[in-house]
C-alpha cells in the first residue's frame, strides 16, 4: 500500500508540477535561510562553550553612577578568592591598548591585541598550548601565539619553538621568546588576542589601584547567584576602604597612563554609589552588562525572522495543498468507500507532504551552500556548512519533521475529513467565501512581507541620515596614523614642524583618542562645587582644526597663548549644559588635581556614532591623569592625498624617530564608517528578508488565486453569459485579493511602525519614523497583487462559458 | 439481509423541515436484485447512501446482516464496507492517478490481503472482464463503458456480498449500458450477489427481480419484476 500511495503521490505532484515547483521552491528558499541563520545563531550563542564549566564562570564588573564597566582593580581577584569559599578559581587579564610590533627574521608584524593573563585564568579558560600548559616560573612572561597568527608572523615556514622575537619599535627593541603555539579561536571566544602572555601574576610591577584588569571567577556548581553577588559586592567595598590609605600616593603612579579607566581611588569618592556585578561568561559576547547588546538584538531579530519566513513558507504549503482539494476529494471519497480508515488517509497525505518537504530540505541545503559566501560577506564571518556544525545533522531532521507537521496536519485533516456521500455526487463546489482560514493565512503572509518592506525602507532612511547628517566633525581628509609610543610636547612639536613642511598637509596633531567610536577615559572635574565625570580627550594643538570641529564660544587652543599647553581646556556643549553654566569661557574647572581655565566651547561632535548621545567631554593639551597621546592625525589636501601619503611613508623613519619602523595608517572616514557596520548588516538582513517574504507571499498568491479562480469558473461563466465584459471579470477577481492585501497593509503598518519606533529609539540621533515607506510598501504589495491575479485571470477570461457550465 | 424500519431523513432549515425520505420500511433478502426508481428528487440516491452507510438517517432503524448499523462506530462500519459492500458509481469514480490494475487492487490493500493473493485476484478479475491488455492504462485513456467495467471489477474484487450501484449506466451509451446490465444479472444469478441499483431506466429495472418506486421520499410501490421480459 505504501508503494502505491507513493506512486499516486508522485503522479499527482507531476501532474501539478508548476504548483509543486512553487511549493517546494518557496520552502527550499526559506529552509536555506533557516540553515544559514541556524549556523550563525549557533555560532553567536556558543562562545567559549569549549570550556566544560563555562556556566560557572563569571566576569566581575563595576557599576558606577553614570555607567558600567568591566575594568576592575588588580587586588580584587585575590581578595575575592580569599574571602569567598564558593569561588574555586579567579583569574585576570590585562590588555595592552596599542599595537605590538614583533620582529622576526621574516619581517615585522603587528599584533593588534596582545593580552596578558594569569596562569590561573589560562587554566580557567582551558587554554591549551601545544605541548601542554605549564606554570610559568617566577615572574616569567610566557608568550604564546595562536595558530592563525603564527602563519602571519612566520609566512615562510613554521619555526620550532621557542623562537626569539624582537618586541617593540626597532630602536628600542626588546627580545622575548615565543614559547609555542596555542589552540585558541579568538573569533569564537571572549578572550581575543593575537598574542598571549601567560604569567603567574599579571599585576606584578603594575600600578596597584588602577582599574585595569578584567577579573573572572569560576564558582562551584550549585552556587546561589544572588548570594554570591552580595558577597562579592561586600568584598569589593572592603577593598575600596582598604585602599583609601594608599590612594593619595597612588595618584602619581596613575600617570603611567596605561589605565583605560580611572583609578580605584576615584571610585572611593563614590563609594556609596559603586557596586559590582557578576556577568555570566555565556552572556559576555551577546549581551554583556557593560557594553552593547546589539549582537544579541541581531541574533534575536534573525531568529524571529527566519521562523517567520519558515512559517509563511509552510502556510503556502498548507494553502496550496488545500487548493488541490477539488481533485483530491474524489480520491478520498472513493478510498473511504473502499474501506480506508481516516487515519490511513491522514497518514497518506502526511507522507506526501513529507516527501515534498524532504526535497525542499535537500534543495535548501544546496541553496544554503550556494548563498554561504554572500552571507559570510555580509556578516564578516567564515562559516562552512558542515565543519563545526555537527548540530545541523540532528537539527535538520527535526526541522523537517516540524515543517511537515506545520504544513501537513491541517490539509491532511481537511482532506481526509470529506464525506464520501458529498464528494461522490460529482459536483463538489467549495465556496471561496467560507475559507476564512486560508484568507487569514494569505493576510498573514502579506502582513509579514509588508513589515519587512517598510522596515527595509526605514532602516535605509536612518542609514542615509547617518551618512549625510552633520557629525560635528569632518573626517574626509583626515588620515589616522598608528603609532606605539607616547609623545611629549617637545618631541611632537619637532616632528610636527617637519610634517607640516610637506606640501599638501593642512594640519597635524596627536591625541589620546580618534573618532572611531571608542570611549575616551573618564575623569571627574568640578566647577562651582559641582563634580561630574567627563570624557577626557588628551589632545594637542590643531586637534580641532584637523577634525574641523566647530567653535561655539571662545577659541580653540592656540600657540599664541602659551598657557594653553599648561592649563587650557575646551569643553563641548554637553559638558557645558551638564554643569548648567551660562558663560563658561574664562572660568576655572578643576580636575586631575589641577586647575584649568576654559578657553573655548565647541559644538558637540558625534565621535561615538549615532547610538549614544554625545558625552560631556573636555579637551586638554596637558592632562596628567588621562590616557597618553599616541594617535596621530593628519589633515591632507584631498588633491594631494596620494603624494603626501607617499612622502610620509618614505620619510616616516626620520619623521617619527621613536616608532618609525612602518608607516601604518587608516582613512579616518573609513574608520568612523565602520561604526555603521551593524546597521548595514541589519539593512542587508532586511533586504534579504523583504525579498524573501515578498517572493513567498507572491508565490502563495499566485497559487491561491489560480485556485480561487478555478473554483469560481462557474460563477464567472454565468456572469459572462449574463453579459459581463472581460474588464468586469478582471476587476471582480482582483477585488477580493486587493481587499486581502489592503487588510494586510492595515495590520502590517502599525506593527512595522512600532518595530521601527523601537529600533530608532536605540539611536540618540535619529530620524522620525517616515510615512513614505508605508505607502511604498502598500503600493508595491497592491501592484504585485494586481499583476499576479490578472496573470491568472487571463485564463478565466479566455475560457468559453460553455465548457465551464457543462455538467459532468 | 437488510431491514429498514421507518427510515426518515430531513433537513431542517429555519424551522422548516424538508423531507427527503419518509417512513421508509422494507426488507431486502440475500440474492435479490432490487432497482430503486423514481423521478429526480425522489430520494433514490439518499436511500442508496443510507443503505451504503455513507449517510445517516435522521430517524429509523437499519439492520445489515443482523447488525444495527446506526449504533456501530466508524471503524466497525468501515469493516462492513471492506467485507460486504461494493460500490459502483454513475461517474465511475476511478482514481485518476492509478492505472486500471491499481484501481482494482486498491480495495484489497485496505482489506490487508497478501501481495501474492492480491496479484492473483486482480489478474483473475482482469481476465474475467477481458481487460488484461488495458491493465496499465489510466482511466482517462478508457471509454466510459470500459471505465465502468473497471468500476465494477473494483467492486467485485473484494468479493462483496452486496453491490450498491448509483445509476451505473447513467453516463453510458445504450449498447454499453446493456452490457453492464447483463453483467449485473449474471453476477446476481450465478454468484448470488445481492444488487441494489438506482436507475431511471425501465429497461435497466427489468434486469432486476424487484422494483421500489419512490416518490417524494415515500415508497409508492414495491413490486416484483416479471421474469423473461
Amino acid at each position: 500500500m505504501f508503494r502505491l500511495n507513493l506512486k499516486i503521490a508522485l503522479r499527482n505532484l507531476w501532474k501539478n508540477r508548476v504548483y509543486t515547483a512553487i511549493n517546494i521552491g518557496g520552502l527550499a528558499i526559506a529552509l536555506a535561510a533557516f540553515i544559514l541563520v541556524a549556523i550563525y545563531v549557533r555560532f553567536e550563542t556558543s562562545f567559549d562553550h569549549n570550556i566544560p564549566n563555562y556556566k560557572q564562570i563569571y566576569q566581575v564588573g563595576r557599576i558606577l553612577p553614570d555607567r558600567k564597566t568591566n575594568y576592575t582593580a588588580m587586588s580584587l581577584a585575590k581578595a575575592l578568592k580569599d574571602a569567598i569559599p564558593e569561588i574555586e578559581n579567579v583569574g585576570r587579564s590585562r590588555q595592552t591598548n596599542f599595537e605590538f610590533a614583533f620582529s622576526t627574521q621574516d619581517g615585522r608584524v603587528y599584533g593588534k591585541q596582545v593580552i596578558s593573563i594569569d596562569y590561573s585564568l589560562a587554566k580557567m579558560f582551558h587554554i591549551q598550548p601545544e605541548g601542554g600548559l605549564t606554570k610559568p616560573e617566577g615572574g616569567a612572561l610566557n608568550l604564546y601565539v595562536p595558530k592563525e597568527f603564527v602563519s602571519t608572523m612566520f609566512p615562510k615556514q613554521t619555526p620550532t619553538f621557542p623562537v626569539k622575537v624582537g618586541i617593540g619599535p626597532s630602536n628600542a627593541l626588546q627580545y622575548g621568546d615565543i614559547i609555542g603555539i596555542i589552540n585558541h579561536n579568538s573569533a569564537h571566544s571572549n578572550l581575543v588576542f593575537d598574542a598571549l602572555i601567560i604569567t603567574d601574576d599579571v599585576g606584578a610591577g603594575q600600578e596597584p589601584t588602577a582599574n585595569n584588569y578584567q577579573t573572572y571567577i569560576a564558582v562551584k556548581e550549585g552556587t546561589d547567584f544572588d548570594l554570591l553577588q552580595k558577597k562579592v559586592d561586600a568584598v569589593f567595598k572592603e577593598e575600596l576602604k582598604k585602599s583609601r590609605l594608599t590612594a593619595a600616593a597612588d595618584r602619581e603612579d596613575a600617570t603611567l597612563r596605561v589605565a583605560p579607566d580611572v583609578t580605584m581611588a576615584a571610585d572611593l569618592n563614590r563609594l556609596d554609589k559603586s557596586a559590582v556585578f557578576l556577568d555570566p561568561l555565556d552572556n559576555l559576547h551577546l549581551r554583556p552588562i557593560a557594553g552593547s547588546n546589539t549582537n544579541y538584538k541581531i541574533v534575536m531579530a534573525l531568529s524571529v525572522l527566519t521562523i517567520l519566513v519558515m512559517v509563511i513558507a509552510c502556510i503556502n504549503f498548507t494553502n496550496l495543498t488545500i487548493a488541490q482539494t477539488n481533485r483530491r476529494a474524489k480520491e478520498v471519497g472513493v478510498k473511504k468507500v473502499l474501506g480506508a480508515y481516516r487515519i490511513q488517509l491522514i497518514f497518506q497525505f502526511l507522507i506526501e507532504i513529507f516527501m515534498q518537504c524532504l526535497v525542499a530540505l535537500l534543495m535548501g541545503v544546496l541553496l544554503a551552500e550556494l548563498f554561504l559566501p554572500l552571507f559570510n560577506d555580509a556578516f564578516g564571518v567564515s562559516f562552512s556548512l558542515w565543519k563545526d556544525n555537527t548540530a545541523l545533522t540532528w537539527q535538520l531532521p527535526v526541522v523537517l519533521l516540524i515543517i511537515t507537521l506545520i504544513s501537513g496536519v491541517y490539509p491532511a485533516l481537511v482532506l481526509s475529513g470529506f464525506k464520501p456521500a458529498a464528494v461522490l455526487k460529482g459536483n463538489l463546489q467549495t465556496s471561496h467565501k467560507t475559507l476564512w482560514l486560508r484568507n487569514g493565512l494569505l493576510v498573514t503572509q502579506f502582513t509579514v512581507a509588508i513589515i519587512f518592506m517598510a522596515g527595509l525602507l526605514i532602516v535605509s532612511s536612518q542609514l542615509k541620515y547617518m551618512r549625510t547628517e552633520d557629525t560635528g566633525f569632518k573626517a574626509g581628509q583626515v588620515v589616522y596614523i598608528k603609532n606605539m609610543v607616547w609623545f611629549d610636547r617637545g618631541y611632537f612639536e619637532n616632528m610636527k614642524a617637519r610634517v607640516l613642511a610637506i606640501p599638501g598637509v593642512n594640519s597635524f596633531t596627536v591625541a589620546s583618542d580618534v573618532p572611531d567610536g571608542s570611549r575616551p577615559g573618564r575623569v571627574d572635574y568640578s566647577m562651582d562645587g559641582k563634580e561630574l565625570g567627563m570624557d577626557i580627550v588628551h589632545t594637542d594643538f590643531d586637534y580641532f582644526e584637523t577634525l574641523q570641529l566647530k567653535l561655539k564660544d571662545g577659541r580653540f587652543f592656540s600657540k599664541t597663548f602659551p598657557a594653553d599647553a599648561e592649563n587650557g581646556i575646551v569643553l563641548n556643549e554637553s559638558a557645558v549644559s551638564a554643569y548648567a553654566i551660562t558663560h563658561p569661557v574664562g572660568k576655572t574647572i578643576r580636575g586631575c588635581d589641577m586647575d584649568y581655565r576654559i578657553v573655548g566651547v565647541i559644538k558637540d561632535a558625534k565621535m561615538q556614532g549615532f547610538e549614544t548621545a554625545v558625552e560631556p567631554t573636555v579637551y586638554a593639551v596637558n592632562s596628567p591623569c588621562a590616557n597618553g597621546k599616541m594617535k596621530l592625525m593628519v589633515n591632507i589636501d584631498p588633491d594631494r592625498m596620494a603624494g603626501v601619503l607617499a612622502t610620509l611613508k618614505s620619510d616616516w623613519k626620520n619623521l617619527n624617530k621613536l616608532d618609525g619602523d612602518d608607516f601604518r595608517y587608516e582613512f579616518m572616514d573609513e574608520l568612523y564608517g565602520r561604526l555603521f557596520k551593524k546597521q548595514e548588516q541589519l539593512q542587508s538582513v532586511f533586504y534579504g528578508a523583504a525579498l524573501l517574504t515578498i517572493f513567498i507571499a507572491t508565490l502563495g498568491l499566485f497559487a491561491f488565486s489560480a485556485f480561487t479562480i478555478s473554483s469560481r469558473m462557474k460563477e464567472i461563466s454565468i456572469r459572462k453569459v449574463l453579459g459581463a465584459t472581460d474588464f468586469n471579470i478582471l476587476s471582480l477577481l482582483n477585488n477580493f485579493f486587493i481587499r486581502i492585501v489592503l487588510l494586510a497593509n492595515l495590520i502590517g503598518w502599525p506593527l512595522a511602525y512600532i518595530g521601527a519606533q523601537r529600533w530608532l529609539d536605540t539611536f540618540a540621533y535619529r530620524i522620525e519614523v517616515p510615512m513614505l515607506p508605508f505607502l511604498i510598501a502598500g503600493l508595491i504589495s497592491i501592484l504585485l497583487t494586481l499583476l499576479t491575479v490578472s496573470f491568472q485571470a487571463r485564463n478565466a477570461i479566455k475560457t468559453s462559458p460553455v465548457d465551464a457550465l457543462k455538467y459532468e | 439481509m437488510i431491514t429498514l424500519k421507518n427510515i426518515e431523513k430531513f433537513y431542517a432549515n429555519k424551522g422548516v423541515k424538508s423531507y427527503i425520505l419518509r417512513h421508509v420500511s422494507t426488507e431486502i433478502k440475500t440474492g435479490e436484485f432490487v432497482s430503486i426508481m423514481g423521478p429526480s428528487g425522489a430520494g433514490k440516491s439518499t436511500l442508496l447512501n443510507i443503505l451504503g452507510m455513507l449517510e445517516k438517517p435522521t430517524y429509523g432503524a437499519y439492520e445489515f446482516m443482523g447488525e444495527d448499523v446506526l449504533s456501530l462506530n466508524e471503524r466497525k462500519r468501515i469493516e462492513l464496507y471492506r467485507n460486504h459492500i461494493g460500490f459502483v458509481f454513475q461517474a465511475y469514480h476511478l482514481i485518476d492517478e492509478m492505472t486500471v490494475a491499481e484501481n482494482i487492487e486498491a480495495p484489497l490493500l485496505y482489506k490487508k490481503v497478501s501481495g501474492a493473493e492480491r496479484k492473483s485476484r486482480v489478474a483473475d478479475v482482469l481476465d474475467r472482464f477481458n481487460m488484461v491488455a488495458k491493465k496499465d492504462l489510466f482511466p482517462n485513456q478508457l471509454s466510459g463503458g470500459q471505465q465502468q467495467l473497471v468500476g465494477i471489477a473494483r467492486a467485485l474484487v473484494a468479493q462483496p456480498s452486496i453491490i450498491l450501484a448509483d445509476e451505473p449506466t447513467g453516463n453510458l451509451q445504450s449498447a454499453q449500458a446493456l452490457q453492464i446490465m447483463e453483467l449485473f444479472k449474471k453476477l446476481n444469478e450465478e454468484e448470488g450477489i445481492t444488487i441494489i441499483q438506482v436507475t431511471h431506466s425501465e429497461i435497466n429495472a427489468s434486469y432486476g427481480s424487484r422494483v421500489l418506486h419512490l416518490l417524494d421520499g415515500v415508497i409508492k410501490e414495491d413490486m416484483a419484476v416479471e421474469q423473461g421480459v
